[in-house]
């Protein structure tokens, strides 16, 4: 008796959900231009905000050392606190903080005036350079440089006092006078300009650029020493290191004339069968020895791995050198005698090949010092007699004898921040203990979050059919899938058997730790890739044209542009990607599909190279280049202007 | 007494041992051995125990832990600490197994069943066993028509076969990087031939199978290699006269293991059974000394606990003048090793096999060619003095080669000029898992060396695929 109402209720309503259901479908096939599309829900196309991701939310801040720098008379230690916005001053007699001072902006790169009077501060946060007193710790003056300044040197020519500073974010390097504090010149370097060495002289200063480059697709990276002429800021040389990448450290020897340059050697063109005898990267030093050639030697062995080499520094008597290496928390020490004795006896061929022979360190490595997690810093005491690290997810610095090799004391400056996930996650990130041997860490092909400009060819169900280029983890929440296949819902299921079964040859990564990690990764903001001076500033012309092109529904003639080849249709904002997977004619001889994750625009400007294989060195040589018959956005009615107009609006993204 | 049993009552009849005990192989001293059938009889002669040594290792405060077996030795304790696993025989006919016990004592519980024994056990993480089997006949561990191959052994499930030699493969341990370290012969094409022992390696499932050290050396005997705690890898070496088990201490340098093979101790070792590992830097050794035994100077022996830097062995640590204590480890928990996510694919039929460069090599090609390698042949064992040519495979002009071959079967390589002349010859000694993709920089290429960053041509074009079916059959 009750079953006629019940039908008079439920048919429309079932009637409607299916209607809605079809309607909905078709909303999403035709908005995505994707006809073959299946089920996927309203939110993942309608994301929400940029501001309820992870990354946009205030986070906890931490006593991390970044850059430091010892007073001439040996007392004071100076000590970069960049998330904290600080400089910190420590007493070297008791090894603790004396003082501490706002410097906004992250401060991170430091240096100090022959006397000890000034002390200099480059901000990478707010791209600019400070100057602060050393008597009361007081800013005197500050000057813009380029986007993300990571270090800073300072030396005397006959010209005047000269500030170096390379500026990460900008591929560029600044040279300032000092009195009065002008930018003098700004050259462009390699790729991610990071660390900055003197010579003894005064007369050259070496810049070591953290990323690598290559010429073309499949050819042999490398990654340039920028040497100036401090005085007139001229480019003297530019020096390539092949293969070789992630400098983050450099030192001028002195006695021996040598310069000094932590590297990662790099196996990317070779397909990932195994890891063992270093088949995917290692660690090592390359030797400028003023004679033109350059000799990469390894700083690991043949089964043991001291990954991610940070900070290097050699002893005033040139006998030593001390190498951070960040993934392994442990300072590999270098005797140059034994190091210079080898490479005098080695022939040309042996020296050439060097780097990648894994039993040749014993030969010159006299010790390993055990640190606290993730050094990347180093100073040393103007008599050498005391060695600084700085223990970055520590928040100390290690102190340690020179003479012994011993530890004889910590500068204490926060408590690690272990309850905190996002730091913990970065201590997962950065620990190389989760791989095989301990060969690499996340960060060895994730610096700072970011990319490392490779493409890799990762072991699959064949041999060489599977290169891809790397992707940025900065500002990745929110924009699941990952890999460039689309097959990894979470960062969890990408960061755990996926990568233990192809990459870290071990076990997984342990639940918490793993959790952990997802935590920090998901933390990480985009790249930021236009100058501080200009965030949330209105787009120039230039950009403005190139923002019209990028939402464009008609060519200039006005014929419609199919919806699914509008920019805006796949790269849908606010995260600039519609998660799904499209073909954009990119497969390649060896892929086995032609359809690849959309990826995400934001900091696109600092993503190179592009596409999934990577072959595009430029933003530009996606459409110049590889662009094919239309299929990546309608691109054949632009005019070389309108594509660099659009150019330039994808770089404020 | 009474507190002493009700605590064990108490912890289920399953006491821990006591901080800083020792598990100890014993054979009897004086007793003449009688024929023995395998190599185990040999080592271990009937009335050989495992016992556990307490603190302060007086001769009255041994615990058997091998009761009801007729002989026992070569134990090896668990990382946790609460377990030992030793090779037993359980009768003078039965096989030699591999069994467990609690290490405070108990009941020994055999583990393995393996038709013609095991031996040599060894623990991987997350409480895989590792042993080898079968037991071969005395006096032909490396001359054995079925030799003795490694396997792996998960708590309550099948042995799955790590190894497939031609020759033994032995006296695994495991390495806190996860990979199992091995005794084998250097390969070569005629097993009757004078053969030189060295290390090798390979993952706990098969895969990667690799030198490790002494390939060059033409050492006759190594046995039980150890990792200390430096990281330095220990093991006994002896000349062939020196036939027995026992030897000097000899160690390579994890750090270049091919180069820096010297003597573990400053002084003369020579008479050693064993050496183990101590958390604490130190290494137990069991070295033979003369003893009165009734009328006669008999070998006896004992067991030393040495500093690594130590100039002289000093006084042993315990000595048992009725027993022959030949193999000692310390009961205490450490640090499991590397565990490993294995890639093999369960069924696959075959694995790829990439060669960065064929022409690369530490040794000159043989032949009058200086020509590059134009081919590739690839060969199989398929049986005692056996081989069976698969087939050959073009080379690429970079030197490159990708093949894609059967799995689970020793496998050996030529290459060949464009006359088809032999320029290097690889015995069948490698093989492949099922779905594995291998790689290697060269052929006899240098040890210990990276590869070069360069893309392989090989690599642009699809492998090539060589099955079992050929059937060119070469003796």
């Amino acid at each position: 008796m009750k079953l006629k109402p019940f039908i008079l209720v439920t048919t429309p309503l079932i009637l409607a959900g299916v209607g809605a259901a079809t309607g909905v479908s078709v909303h999403e096939r035709r908005m995505s231009g994707l006809p073959q599309l299946g089920y996927v829900s309203c939110i993942h196309c309608h994301q929400r905000g940029l501001d309820t991701l992870p990354w946009a939310k205030p986070r906890p801040h931490h006593d991390a050392p970044g850059g430091i720098a010892v007073s001439p008379d040996g007392k004071t230690l100076f000590i970069a606190l960049d998330d904290r916005d600080e400089v910190a001053e420590a007493d070297l007699a008791s090894f603790t903080v004396s003082r501490r001072t706002k410097v906004p902006g992250g401060p991170f790169g430091l240096a100090l005036d022959a006397v000890g009077k000034r002390l200099f501060v480059a901000c990478r946060n707010h791209d600019r350079v400070a100057v602060l007193d050393t008597l009361d710790l007081k800013e005197q003056a500050s000057i813009d440089v380029g986007i993300r300044p990571t270090d800073i040197a300072y030396c005397k020519t006959a010209e005047g006092e000269r500030l170096i500073v390379p500026n990460s974010g900008s591929d560029d390097i600044s040279v300032l006078s000092v009195s009065p504090l002008l930018e003098l010149t700004r050259s462009a370097a390699g790729r991610e300009p990071y660390a900055v060495a003197v010579s003894g002289d005064g007369r050259r200063v070496c810049i070591a650029n953290r990323m690598a480059v290559h010429d073309q697709i499949l050819s042999q990276p490398y990654s340039e020493v920028t040497v100036i002429d401090p005085a007139s800021g001229h480019i003297l040389a530019r020096e390539a290191l092949q293969s070789a990448h992630l400098a983050e450290g450099i030192t001028d020897v002195p006695t021996r004339g040598w310069t000094l340059n932590s590297v990662v050697r790099v196996s990317n063109l070779v397909p990932i069968t195994q890891v063992k005898d270093g088949w995917v990267m290692s660690s090592g030093v390359a030797i400028a020895r003023g004679n033109g050639e350059v000799t990469q030697v390894p700083l690991d062995e043949a089964n043991a791995y001291f990954p991610d080499p940070s900070g290097v520094v050699a002893s005033p008597d040139g006998k030593r050198a001390y190498v951070a290496s960040a993934g392994s928390d442990v300072v590999t020490v270098i005797d140059l005698d034994k190091l210079a004795a080898w490479l005098a006896q080695a022939d040309e061929a042996e020296r050439g090949g060097a780097m990648v022979n894994m039993a040749l360190s014993y030969r010159y490595v006299v010790a390993r010092i055990p640190t606290g997690c993730d050094p990347q810093h180093l100073a040393l005491s103007p008599d050498g007699s005391r060695l600084f690290v700085a223990e970055r997810l520590e928040d100390r610095v290690l102190v340690v004898d020179t003479a012994s090799l011993k530890p004889v004391g910590r500068i204490v400056l926060g408590d690690g921040g272990l309850d905190d996930p996002i730091r913990l996650g970065e201590r997962v990130f950065t620990r190389a203990r989760y791989t095989f041997q301990g060969q690499f860490s996340c960060r060895s092909c994730h610096p700072d979050g970011h990319v490392d400009g490779l493409s890799y060819d990762f072991d699959g169900a064949g041999v060489g059919d599977n290169l891809l280029a790397n992707r940025s983890l900065c500002g990745v929440a929110g924009t699941e899938p990952f890999k460039w296949n689309g097959k990894n819902p979470t960062l969890q299921y990408q960061d755990g058997p996926r990568f233990a079964r192809v990459l870290m040859r071990t076990d997984e990564i342990p639940q918490p730790q793993l959790d952990q990690l997802a935590t920090y990764i998901k933390h990480l903001p985009p790249t930021r890739t236009i100058p501080w001076s200009r965030v949330g500033q209105p787009l120039t012309p230039a950009e403005e044209r190139g923002r019209k092109l990028f939402f464009a529904t008609k060519r200039t003639d006005g014929t419609p542009i199919p919806r699914a080849l509008q920019c805006q249709t796949c790269h849908r904002p606010p995260l600039y990607t519609d998660r799904l997977l499209t073909s954009v004619g990119t497969k390649g001889s060896q892929d086995t599909s032609g359809v690849f994750d959309t990826p995400h625009l934001i900091g696109v400007g600092a993503m190179a190279p592009y596409l999934h294989d990577g072959r595009a060195k430029t933003l530009e040589e996606i459409w110049t280049i590889y662009q094919t018959d239309d299929k990546h956005g309608v691109s054949s009615y632009w005019s070389k202007l309108q594509l660099n107009d659009l150019v330039e609006y994808l770089k404020t993204l | 007494m009474c507190l002493g049993a009700a605590s064990i009552l108490l912890a289920g009849c399953h006491p821990s041992a006591p901080d800083g005990s020792l598990v100890v192989a014993q054979t009897p001293v004086g007793v003449p051995p009688p024929p023995a059938a395998t190599v185990l009889d040999v080592r271990y002669p009937p009335g050989s125990r495992v016992v556990l040594l307490v603190p302060p290792f007086r001769t009255d405060s041994v615990r058997e832990l091998s009761r009801g077996l007729v002989a026992a030795g070569d134990p090896c304790v668990s990382w946790d600490g609460r377990w030992v696993y030793f090779d037993g025989k359980s009768s003078d006919d039965a096989d030699w197994q591999i069994y467990k016990v609690n290490a405070g004592g108990g009941r020994p519980e055999r583990v393995t069943r393996m038709p013609g024994g095991a031996m040599d056990p060894a623990l991987a993480a997350h409480g895989e066993l590792v042993f080898s089997s079968p037991v071969p006949k005395a006096g032909r561990l490396w001359t054995a028509p079925e030799p003795a191959a490694l396997y792996r052994q998960m708590p309550d499930q099948e042995p799955a076969r790590l190894t497939f030699f031609g020759d033994s493969a032995v006296g695994a341990t495991v390495l806190r990087d996860g990979r199992v370290l091995f005794v084998s012969a250097e390969p070569r094409d005629d097993h009757n031939a004078h053969r030189h022992l060295c290390l090798f390696t390979i993952n706990n499932d098969g895969t990667e199978m690799t030198a490790y050290a002494c390939q060059e050396d033409g050492v006759d005997f190594i046995q039980r290699p150890r990792e200390l705690a430096d990281g330095r890898i220990a093991f006994l070496a002896a000349r062939t006269e020196e036939l027995g088990p026992m030897g000097r201490v000899e160690c390579v340098r994890p750090a270049a293991p091919f180069a820096t093979r010297s003597s573990l101790f400053a002084f003369r070792s020579a008479g050693c059974r064993s050496v183990e590992p101590t958390a604490g830097g130190d290494v137990l050794a069991c070295v033979e000394t003369s003893g009165w035994v009734g009328r006669s100077m008999t070998p006896i022996a004992a067991i030393y606990r040495v500093a690594a830097d130590a100039a002289a062995i000093g006084a042993p640590l315990f000595n048992d003048p009725l027993w022959n204590s030949i193999e000692a480890t310390l009961v205490a928990a450490r640090d499991e090793p590397a565990g490993h996510t294995s890639a093999v694919v369960p069924g696959a039929p075959y694995g790829t096999l990439l060669c960065l460069d064929v022409n690369y090599s530490s040794e000159p090609a043989t032949g009058p060619s200086p020509a590059p390698a134009t081919k590739l042949r690839v060969f199989a064992s398929v049986g005692p003095g056996q081989q069976r040519t698969l087939g050959e495979v073009p080379v690429a002009s970079d030197g490159s080669v990708i093949v894609q071959l059967p799995v689970d079967v020793p496998l050996g390589l030529d290459t060949l000029d464009a006359q088809g002349h032999v320029l290097r010859h690889q015995p069948a000694s490698f093989w492949l898992r099922p779905g594995e993709n291998r790689a290697c920089i060269g052929c006899h290429e240098p040890r210990n060396h990276a590869p070069r960053n360069a893309r392989p041509l090989a690599t642009t074009q699809k492998p090539a695929h060589l099955g079992l079916t050929d059937p060119t059959t070469v003796p």
